[in-house]
């Protein structure tokens, strides 16, 4: 017997479908199953944004979809200004930030008619690290930071070589040891070099008519576990990552305390939660309001993320949970806007 | 003019009579076998430092690693959504890349008159084979979330599957030409000399002498589309910690409504997470990644065997 092209084709075809169905089967799987469980809402949610508020929300969505499975969720952190940009263009429901929305951007929100609420979630904070052998340095300043970090450091190899900016800025801590400086840190793409643009060399930088950026001679690192490990391996480094990174390895790097003006604080969740340690920043959800009426979904999910159940994942996401006040502030903030 | 000199009788009596033992002759071997270790070397590096890196998390967990979702936390977290999002892409260039590939292929060889129109088809066809992978994932965001936004729904396992099967699509039709093209003249003349009709020939004596060999393109081009990251990233691929389909949601609700992800961007978003637990899951990804690459391929080689078989006699 000899069977036709076509037929054979249709059998190859075909072994390769029930291949790809196999994995598909297991998802289809689950149908049955969501009929018997009490009705959650129908409706899907999509996340977009920062990628530090990412690991919270994640967490949160898959605490809600357990209970909700007829509900489809997604998350991703293509970073805060990508999140904006789809969210403003309605294309998600929730967008996840780790700054506020700059007015551009709202204004781009009103163009396309979207309203939205802004709900403050989680601290996080900004820690300048150390290898732990570096014994000679404990605490900066801004001014500290702007003579070493600053758009003014170019070319400086070794601490010691910043000491006369640090004069002129009259810095604290300054002079420094004369040891080879190596500055590994998040690149220009990240939110988490923003920050620290903002909070540590913006007011000195325009002060001097600098650009309000760093130097432009470290090694950018888009993954922060890289980061770390460069800070760790070399015994005289310096550079900066999110506070959850930080408290990943803290046996492998040293957190440098940062004076903010009211003397040396170290990062912790206290010093961070409240207040005292300057370089922390909030991190935010934006929700959509304009579909509430019709998505209950999305109101089941965000009444979940700032229950006590959702907002504990916070702290498990490694970022410092808000103070009480705060908390309340979110919740009646969500509480007059969806209802 | 051939300006070396022709091995004179005396030359070859000397390298008849000489040494056997030639010392440039096993430098050269030595040098070739090197090449070949240093490649195999860095490969096998590779392999074992994945699967030592990955067999904690096999170990601990076995086979619930593969059946698991996504998730943030690393004790939970499995490949379950990655590898039925790489199948069904997969499926996508199967069902419609190979059909159409083939075609265009049979068009270009059987039909097509060997004009400038044909040479220039032919020319863009091998160019586009050779255009990075990255460059058409813009095109898929451009053509098929954005302006068939409308038909595919967006960023959905549509948009990704056509845009992988445009990216392997020449490939396919270049493969199928070659095979086409060694088909040997003879036996198309002896199908039209006992009065076959073109489609005929093709299809009764053409296509299954060369249908082994387009089947060997099949599975390369298939393998491609399985390890592509760049395309999907662009296209709309969810690179994520957690993502749940909904449960009421129909077969067809799934390809056309809901998010999708794949196997080589879990890896990619996994290496970039903080916790340690991480490093692991990663590299066990990898190695799921591997083996299912594997099984893909074996199976498509075995099926082609068993046409080898069939068509030879």
């Amino acid at each position: 017997m000899r069977r036709t092209v076509g037929a054979r084709l249709v059998i190859f075809v075909g072994l390769v479908t029930i291949l790809a169905a196999c994995g598909g089967a297991t998802s289809a799987g689950t149908d049955p199953t969501a009929n018997d469980l009490p009705g959650g809402p129908a409706g899907s949610i999509e996340v977009s944004g920062s990628s530090t508020v990412e690991p919270i929300t994640a967490l949160v969505q898959e605490a809600f979809a357990s209970a909700n499975p007829s509900v489809g969720i997604s998350v991703e952190g293509p970073g805060t200004g990508d999140g904006f940009a789809r969210f403003c263009a309605g294309e998600t429901s929730v967008t996840d930030a780790s700054r506020p929305i700059k007015a551009s951007e709202a204004e781009t929100c009103s163009a396309a008619g979207i309203e939205y609420v802004e709900l403050q979630i989680a601290f996080d904070g900004l820690t300048v690290l150390t290898s732990p052998e570096n014994a000679a340095i404990g605490c900066l300043d801004y001014h500290d930071l702007y003579a070493l970090l600053g758009p003014e450091s170019e070319g400086f190899d070794t601490w010691a070589d910043a000491d006369t900016l640090a004069a002129e800025l009259g810095a604290t801590h300054a002079p420094y040891p004369d040891v080879p400086m190596v500055v590994t840190a998040p690149g220009e793409e990240s939110g988490t070099f923003d920050t620290f643009a903002e909070l540590v060399i913006a007011d000195i930088a325009e002060g001097r008519g600098a650009d309000v950026t760093t130097r432009p001679d470290y090694s950018p690192e888009a993954n922060d576990n890289v980061i770390v490990n460069n800070l760790s391996t070399n015994p005289t480094s310096l550079g900066w990552v999110g506070f959850a990174f930080f408290v990943e390895n803290a046996d492998m790097v040293k957190a440098i305390e940062i004076d903010g003006g009211a003397g040396c604080v170290n990062p912790s969740v206290e010093s961070i939660a409240d207040g005292s340690y300057p370089l922390a920043r909030p991190l935010f959800i934006y929700v959509k309001t304009n579909d509430l009426a019709t998505n209950t979904a999305l109101i089941d999910f965000i009444d979940f993320y700032l229950s006590d159940d959702g907002i504990a994942n916070v702290s498990k996401a490694g970022y410092v949970a808000l103070p009480d006040d705060l908390l309340n502030a979110a919740r009646s903030a969500w509480e007059s806007a969806s209802s | 003019m051939i300006s070396r000199t022709a091995p004179t009788p005396d030359l070859v009596q000397a390298a008849l009579a000489g040494r056997r033992f030639r010392l440039v002759d096993s430098l050269l071997a030595g040098g070739l076998l090197l090449s070949l270790f240093s490649s195999l070397l860095v490969l096998i590096t590779l392999l074992a430092d994945t699967l030592r890196t990955a067999a904690p998390v096999f170990a601990d967990r076995g086979l619930v690693f593969v059946t698991a979702p996504l998730s943030a936390d690393p004790a939970k977290a499995g490949v379950l959504q990655g590898i039925q999002g790489s199948l069904a892409l997969t499926l996508f260039v199967m069902l419609i890349g190979f059909p159409l590939g083939v075609s265009a292929a049979i068009y270009l060889e059987e039909y097509a008159t060997d004009g400038g129109f044909t040479r220039f088809i032919t020319a863009n066809v091998r160019n586009l084979a050779g255009v990075p992978s990255v460059v058409y994932g813009i095109l898929g965001l451009a053509l098929f979330v954005n302006l068939a936004g409308g038909l595919t729904n967006g960023r959905t396992i549509v948009s990704g599957g056509l845009t992988l099967t445009v990216l392997v699509l020449p490939i396919m039709i270049i493969t199928t030409s070659e095979a086409l093209r060694s088909v040997p003249a003879t036996v198309r003349e002896a199908s039209y000399g006992v009065g076959a009709t073109k489609w005929e020939t093709i299809r009764h004596h053409v296509l299954p002498i060369a249908l082994p060999t387009i089947l060997t393109g099949t599975v390369l081009t298939v393998a491609r589309a399985f390890g592509e990251s760049a395309p999907l990233l662009l296209a709309g691929a969810l690179v994520t910690n957690f993502f749940q389909p909904s449960a009421d949601a129909s077969v067809v609700q799934l390809i056309t409504d809901e998010r999708y992800t794949a196997l080589p961007l879990v890896v990619f978003n996994w290496a970039r997470q903080p916790q340690e637990e991480f490093v692991q899951l990663t590299a066990a990804a990898v190695v799921v990644l591997l083996v299912l690459l594997v099984s893909v391929n074996a199976t498509t080689i075995l099926l082609r065997d068993r046409f080898e078989m069939k068509s030879l006699r």
